[in-house]
């Protein structure tokens, strides 16, 4: 049990926070950075040393299985394509290292976009405040009702074909929501906490009080909040691929297990063909929860005391 | 025949910089009937003490020595479920936080009936309702009131259900946490007759820990004295109180601000005289002006004009709504009025051109009451002392900068080499506030508004905090606007008082007329519910707290002001 | 109602017409800001449809009328805003000439039931494992052993579903591939059709419970030590009250608060991965419609399903905040805010 009231409860919130002198030392957010690394690692060094024209030409002997495996018409895995090709052919190694950084690229580039629309609105809506806050609340409060997915279904089924920056960008916006909900609460109470009155009898101006006694003390939010986006980014992302929809003709892992489940790979056990996709985005989910679990630490004390 | 025992108990905290000793040897015992106080400031082990007796210290820590028995109960071996069973029958503990002491989603009668389960099983539905309603009425409470869910009552009122939860199965022992810490004084003064009176209807021992010497003399027979972790003192509350053989407990004693008397801030050396260059227009003026929330009055219309000319100190008192520190923040310009015109040296605060608005804030600086929110806890201290000061242009270089507040630093009694490039929370509360008083030592305004500036700081400092503060007056010749709930200090250090009630201004006058000799009702009432550090001085007089807060209901809101006085320099009229 | 203040239910109200509104607009507005207009796309695929058809010309002139595609932009609007609040979104193209009202009547269901099954069990039992985790009462194995199963948890329920998929279903054949019931059953209350719902339903519900339950697990524990440290614990333990009664009533009952408004909040996403995980598995739900109408660029069908799950969302969205009041007399009091 903690905060006990009374003397002690001061006590021991001055050693909690002499034992936590570098909060951002932590395995989980360690691990899980460590994890995205990889994959971002992946599609440099990929990029390097193989030939990434595999993963359109698809000249390769068809459904390959990776080295040290056989496939049902009794081929065996070469190290021509270390692990394996796709139902055309394709080189898989090579899908993996042009469309993992993808997924990981459209995800960060949603969530930043997002983050950014997030940051701005929610300040507007705690330092302006009157109208101005009402219209941000309300929409911002209406539009995380809606999942994104199914407006992005229909906007994408009828904008056909398009780019890798397009889809993050109908991505981002639909995840600004959260975001300036955080930061609006935040700021409603930073703007009535001692040391914000402080700077202000200090003379400092508004963008000095948003910038620099703020948005310092909210970074732990901002980047919990930012990871989040991520996810759901990639998951809409990933989701929207394996309808079919997103783009067409650059290879993605949602488009590989889109291409994958259509060709049956599940029935005839091409496990490589979806599962190595599906492997590393996984890897990449667990990457994300790692790190914002890792940042619930930093922010909220108490969640260390369990481990 | 003692109803609590304890022998030689010493609590250890461990911790990652080895091991907190939070409590060592400490013994007392308490009788049946007997009331004892346990006073410390914070982190002498007194509440660590309450939970040792209950069983419920927080890990980690643990007591490693000693015993502690309740009547034939040895507490520290007692099985798990029959502590259980002995908590709140034998020995009940009413909390300091009564605001969230109860389970704000069960109404409050269940939280009563839920305990009388745990321990008697359901029992007969129809007596368990006559003995509610005979709990809340023992204690005060309207036979509703357990219908309610808790964000419904008032604090006074969650605090008295936590004392008809307390005494509840007649337990033999009380332990009651600071229970009237949240409360002002008139509530403060109900909530303390309340929980005598029930105690001594069952009978049981008293335990009340606290940190005010006023309210121990009014409410205990025997007083033990906490300084981390150690006892100092322990004797008949008389005996302590008015011969204290300890160094620390005479330091309690006399760190308690009594009206008349001698003054805690010491004689005060004749100072200079310093008068700002004469100017015509006033530093600060209110015009008429009022604030509402929604249909609420927080202020009623008033305007004074503070010239400035010669330093004054200026207290506003009032209990908690009433509206002092929205007068406060209105002064600061963090609050518009709702009518009416703020004036700083002729000018409206509220139409200021970029170089008039600094000017205003080089000028009017504030204490806040909270100093642990005062301080960015991204920033190193020096922050909240630097900035400023190179905002408003005194920098001339970094070095003169570091020069100002080494010598801010030390006239408020700090060591700037220890303090200066420290993170926010590795400072005391009350290194903090002073560190605040430097930062306004610093800036050499004209006006200071100190909002309640010492009562979140521990006893044994607030004189000295409120000494660094006038020093402001005497030495610099900076006028204040005292904000406090505390009329005892008020009264030593103002020039002028102003009493606030419900947004209105009661009564104004120097404070030897006001707080020595008060006229109107409200501020009677006001000093005579405060507890005196004098066994042989009278808690409220003859009526009854009850009485005082029906009489307070019944007041008639309209009456006029009562003036006691001028003082020149400053002055006040409250209009319609 | 009468213990629901007004203020709070108009506020729920305007927000769910706002909501609605809103995604209505947006399904409307954005295809005509794209490149290409989807109507020309579904009038072509019309035309080659209906090739067969004696009376072709009549009913895409008639077609063509009801679309409205003459007249000005804000009267299209108008006309379309009026067929969404009677959920009329026209003709599929691609089974021409069904009305898209009716393939999402057939299909709702199952999502529904689908829905029920796995969102709303998987925060119970993602509660009930947070709480548990946080008990300091509870034995050292489960709160350290859970956390550690958690982090495969962070997986959307696709990726679950593919592997759920291929173990169960391809290799071992536990379970059916695709579906909600078996092609050889009658759709009926019979015993047969029931156990093959139940069998086919298996693996869908499961591959969407075992990846959510760990975010409601881990929020409801972040809860349940804030509220261990709350002072009305502390009397409650104070009051010697049973362990387990103080675990129930007054930690549990006081940290669920903000996971029911978080469940709110979460629904549409909820969701959205159903739709997926139906696609995958092909089930019978709004998921498979939406998919095949994709593959065959059928865009009535298209809108209407995506409004409707929308519709559903807010919906839901809006019976958890009519329940919330009751859950917490706080709102009750000062109605507005949560």
């Amino acid at each position: 049990m903690t905060g006990v009231p009374g003397s002690r409860a001061g006590e021991l919130k001055g050693w909690q926070m002499r034992r936590l002198e570098s909060p951002w030392m932590n395995p989980k957010l360690f691990w899980g950075a460590g994890l995205l690394l990889a994959i971002v690692a992946l599609g440099i060094i990929g990029r390097l040393f193989w030939n990434l024209d595999l993963a359109f030409t698809g000249a390769a002997p068809l459904k390959l299985p990776p080295v040290g495996f056989e496939n049902l018409r009794g081929q065996e895995g070469a190290w021509v394509h270390p692990i394996g090709t796709d139902g055309s052919g394709r080189d898989m190694l090579a899908l993996i290292v042009i469309g993992a950084p993808n997924s990981l690229f459209v995800g960060l580039l949603a969530s930043l976009i997002g983050m950014s629309l997030g940051i701005f609105l929610g300040f507007s809506a705690g330092f302006i405040g009157g109208r101005t806050d009402d219209i941000i609340r309300v929409l911002s409060d209406v539009m995380i009702t809606i999942p994104p997915l199914l407006i992005l279904v229909v906007v994408q089924s009828a904008w056909g074909d398009v780019s890798l920056t397009m889809m993050a960008l109908l991505i981002a916006g639909f995840v600004w929501q959260s975001p300036t909900r955080l930061i609006r609460a935040q700021v409603l109470s930073m703007k009535q906490s001692g040391y914000v009155q402080m700077a202000r009898l200090s003379g400092a101006s508004t963008m000095h009080i948003m910038f620099r006694e703020m948005l310092p003390n909210l970074v732990p939010y901002l980047f919990g909040s930012f990871i989040a986006n991520v996810t759901t980014s990639i998951v809409t992302a990933v989701g929207l691929e394996v309808l079919g929809l997103g783009p067409q003709r650059i290879p993605t892992l949602g488009r590989t297990i889109y291409e994958a489940i259509n060709a049956g790979a599940l029935i005839q056990n091409l496990w490589w063909w979806w599962g190595i996709p599906t492997l590393l985005l996984g890897l990449m989910f667990i990457g994300l929860l790692l790190i914002n679990l890792g940042l619930d630490e930093v922010s909220n004390p108490r969640l260390r005391k369990l481990q | 025949m003692n109803v609590l025992n304890v022998s030689d108990l010493s609590i250890d905290f461990p911790t990652a910089r080895g091991v907190v000793h939070a409590l060592a040897d400490l013994s007392f015992s308490v009788a049946r009937g007997r009331r004892l106080g346990i006073i410390g400031e914070s982190g002498s082990g007194k509440t660590t003490t309450a939970l040792a007796v209950m069983r419920m210290l927080a890990s980690p820590g643990f007591v490693s020595g000693g015993s502690i028995r309740l009547g034939d109960l040895d507490i520290l071996t007692l099985p798990e479920d029959r502590m259980r069973r002995a908590r709140l029958r034998r020995v009940s503990y009413i909390p300091q936080g009564a605001m969230n002491s109860l389970n704000p989603v069960m109404r409050v009668e269940d939280q009563l009936k839920d305990a009388i389960v745990a321990h008697e099983g359901r029992t007969d539905r129809e007596a368990l309702r006559t003995r509610l309603a005979d709990a809340f009425a023992g204690v005060g409470l309207p036979a509703h009131a357990g219908s309610l869910y808790p964000h419904e009552l008032s604090g006074g009122m969650k605090q008295r259900v936590c004392i008809a939860l307390g005494v509840i199965l007649n337990p033999e022992l009380i332990i009651a946490d600071e229970p009237t810490s949240a409360l002002d004084v008139v509530t403060q003064r109900q909530v303390m007759q309340t929980l005598k009176d029930v105690q001594k209807r069952i009978g049981a021992a008293l335990i009340l820990i606290g940190h005010d010497m006023g309210l121990m003399a009014q409410s205990v027979d025997e007083l033990v004295v906490l300084k981390d972790g150690v006892l100092v003192e322990h004797g008949d509350m008389r005996r302590v109180i008015e011969n204290p053989s300890h160094p620390y407990t005479r330091e309690l004693v006399a760190s308690v601000p009594l009206v008349g008397g001698e003054s805690f801030l010491g004689n005060s050396v004749a100072a200079p005289e310093i008068t700002r260059s004469r100017e015509d227009l006033a530093l600060l003026e209110f015009e008429n002006v009022n604030k509402a929330y929604g249909g609420i009055t927080a202020l009623h219309p008033m305007s004074f004009s503070l010239s400035g000319e010669e330093p004054r100190v200026i207290s506003i008192v009032g209990q908690s709504g009433s509206g002092k520190s929205t007068m406060g923040s209105i002064m600061l310009g963090f609050n518009a009025p709702s009518t009416g015109r703020v004036l700083f040296e002729g000018q409206d605060i509220a139409r200021m051109s970029q170089h008039q608005s600094r000017e205003f804030r080089k000028n009017v600086q504030a204490v806040f009451q909270d100093p642990y929110a005062c301080f960015n806890p991204f920033y190193r201290v020096d922050h909240a002392l630097g900035f400023p000061f190179r905002r408003f242009g005194y920098a001339t270089s970094d070095a003169q900068v570091q020069e100002s507040m080494h010598l801010a630093c030390q006239s408020v009694g700090l060591d700037p080499a220890l303090i200066l490039r420290r993170y926010p929370h590795e400072l005391s509360g009350g290194q903090r506030q002073r560190l605040i008083v430097a930062r306004a030592l610093m800036l050499n305004p004209k006006l200071l508004v100190a909002d309640e500036p010492v009562s979140m700081v521990d006893a044994s400092l607030r004189a000295t905090i409120l000494k660094n503060i006038y020093d402001l007056k005497d030495s610099h010749g900076i006028s204040i606007f005292y904000i406090t709930h505390d009329l005892a200090t008020a009264y030593h250090v103002s020039d002028y008082v102003m009493v606030l009630y419900k947004g209105q201004v009661v009564e104004v006058g120097p404070p030897k007329e006001v707080i020595g000799d008060p006229r109107h009702p409200y501020t009677q009432l006001l000093i005579a519910s405060i507890p005196w550090p004098d066994p042989d001085r009278e808690w409220g007089g003859t009526t009854t707290a009850a009485e005082d807060i029906a009489a307070l209901d019944a007041m008639d809101h309209d009456a006029p002001t009562v003036f006691r006085g001028d003082v020149p320099g400053f002055r006040l009229d409250v209009g319609e | 109602m009468g213990r629901i203040p007004r203020s709070y239910l108009l506020n729920r109200v305007v927000t769910l017409l706002l909501t609605v509104w809103i995604a209505a607009t947006l399904i409307w507005i954005i295809p005509r800001l794209s490149p290409v207009d989807p109507a020309d796309i579904m009038l072509g695929r019309m035309a080659a449809g209906a090739g067969a058809v004696e009376n072709a010309d009549q009913i895409l002139a008639q077609l063509k009328e009801n679309f409205g595609l003459n007249d000005p932009l804000v009267i299209q609007y108008l006309k379309y805003i009026r067929n969404v609040v009677t959920l009329d979104f026209g003709l599929s193209t691609a089974t021409f000439p069904t009305r898209v009202s009716t393939l999402i009547a057939r299909a709702l269901p199952w999502t529904v039931g689908l829905m029920l099954l796995s969102v709303v069990i998987t925060f119970f039992i993602g509660n009930a494992l947070g709480a548990i985790m946080a008990w300091d009462r509870s034995p050292k194995l489960v709160r350290v052993a859970i956390p550690v199963a958690m982090v495969f948890t962070s997986i959307p329920p696709i990726l679950s579903g593919l592997l759920l998929m291929w173990l169960f279903a391809a290799k071992l054949r536990w379970f059916p591939l695709t579906s909600a019931y078996g092609l050889t059953v009658e759709p009926g209350w019979t015993w047969g059709f029931v156990q093959s719902v139940i069998h086919h339903g298996f693996l869908p519900a499961l591959s969407i419970v075992i990846v959510t339950f760990g975010f409601w697990a881990l929020g409801m524990r972040g809860l349940m030590i804030t509220v261990q440290g709350e002072d009305y614990v502390m009397l409650a333990k104070a009051k010697g009250l049973r362990p387990r009664y103080i675990l129930y009533r007054y930690m549990i009952r006081n940290a669920i608060l903000p996971q029911i408004t978080a469940f709110a909040l979460k629904i549409g996403l909820l969701v959205a991965g159903q739709v997926l995980v139906e696609r995958i598995f092909a089930y019978n739900g709004m998921g498979k419609l939406l998919y095949d109408a994709i593959l065959d660029q059928d865009f009535p069908v298209i809108q209407g399903v995506s409004f409707v799950i929308i519709l559903m969302t807010a919906v839901s969205v809006f019976l958890v905040d009519l329940v919330y009041p009751f859950v917490d007399p706080r709102i009750r009091h000062d109605g507005g805010e949560t």
